[in-house]
């Protein structure tokens, strides 16, 4: 940069002091205005994605039943299959789930005072890490005031 | 020490900044803004314009900020997106935007190119408005080499990347741009001598 002063600048030498003196006029409330409008911007991207989102899950819904009632009339032994199969699944695992819970509440009623005992160790493991955690602290500041 | 804590300063800033914290963004706003309304203002926009490009400038940056490196300086950076953002406006908008570019000497700087005009001493109180005065008279692309190498103190290569332009060429405009400001500033301080004398 001074190479290029040399060269060029014996006459100019206040040139940068001058136009470093040069204040540029922006309105006062421009941050501001930058600021709303860059809000603005991403409320209207947040709102494109919802409205993006809907309008999938609507072409989905609507291709998924187009694609049904075409596979129903075109190969209806298929579907027939293919639908007794989804739905035994399906009945199966909320079987399956429904079992499950039950056997948990029998267990439960049978074995109520262990469990008890248990939520009660936790409950006071749980407080006590609280305590621990968070009790000095508020004490600590208690103190300094 | 003073740098080292200034210079950690400004990295949890750029980092707050690039997190999109509201606050570090309204304060890049406040330290840039004068540098964007002086390139939109440089390169030719009327003042209506002006506001709405620098509004997208900083949107874009904001917008933009993740994938800043940090290798350019952030001026500099910023700058290049005012610079952009401006040109592609001037090009929607303005049918002559294309003559702009043309290389020819004359046409070099649009509706702004004029022969050397001795600016008037007498109209401007000090010399910094003098010398001010003459810059927006030159070619709007000489102008805007001068004002980045020695308003902004960027280097050639900087330019170079903001105007998207060669080194070689830049250079040509800061000569030619120096050039006409001589024979502008002559006629400028000679015509205050005579009239302070």
């Amino acid at each position: 940069m001074d190479k290029l002063k040399d060269k060029f600048d014996p006459e100019l030498d206040g040139l940068t002091r001058a136009l470093q003196r040069h204040r540029e006029p922006v309105p006062a409330d421009f941050t501001d205005k930058v600021l709303r409008k860059l809000s603005q911007a991403q409320e209207q991207k947040i709102l494109a994605r919802v409205v993006l989102q809907e309008r999938l899950a609507l072409a989905g819904c609507v291709i998924f039943s187009c694609i049904a009632i075409w596979a129903t009339t075109v190969f209806p032994e298929i579907t027939e299959v293919l639908f007794q199969s989804i739905a035994k699944i399906v009945t199966l695992q909320g079987e399956a789930l429904a079992y499950r819970i039950r056997q948990t509440i029998i267990a439960f009623s049978t074995d109520w005072q262990t469990y008890m005992i248990l939520v009660g160790g936790m409950g006071l493991a749980v407080y006590s890490l609280i305590k621990l955690s968070f009790g000095n602290g508020l004490k600590t500041t208690q103190s300094h005031k | 020490m003073a740098k080292q804590i200034q210079s950690e300063r400004s990295y949890d800033w750029l980092q707050s900044l690039r997190s999109g914290e509201e606050c570090a963004f309204a304060e890049f706003i406040d330290k840039y803004k004068e540098t964007v309304f002086l390139c939109c203002r440089g390169l030719g926009l009327r003042d209506d314009e002006v506001e709405d490009v620098a509004s997208e400038t900083f949107i874009a940056a904001y917008k933009g900020l993740h994938r800043y490196s940090g290798k350019a300086e952030l001026s500099t950076w910023l700058w290049s997106i005012a610079y952009r953002q401006a040109v592609n406006y001037l090009r929607k908008n303005r049918r002559k935007w294309r003559l702009w570019t043309e290389p020819d000497e004359s046409i070099i700087g649009g509706p702004r190119a004029k022969e050397p005009e001795p600016v008037s001493a007498a109209q401007n109180s000090e010399e910094a408005d003098i010398i001010w005065a003459a810059v927006e008279r030159l070619p709007r692309l000489w102008a805007m080499a001068i004002i980045l190498y020695y308003r902004e103190e960027k280097c050639i290569a900087d330019i170079a990347k903001i105007m998207q332009a060669r080194k070689n060429t830049v250079k040509t405009y800061l000569f030619r741009g120096r050039e006409r400001l001589k024979e502008m500033l002559a006629g400028a301080f000679t015509e205050s001598a005579s009239v302070n004398g």
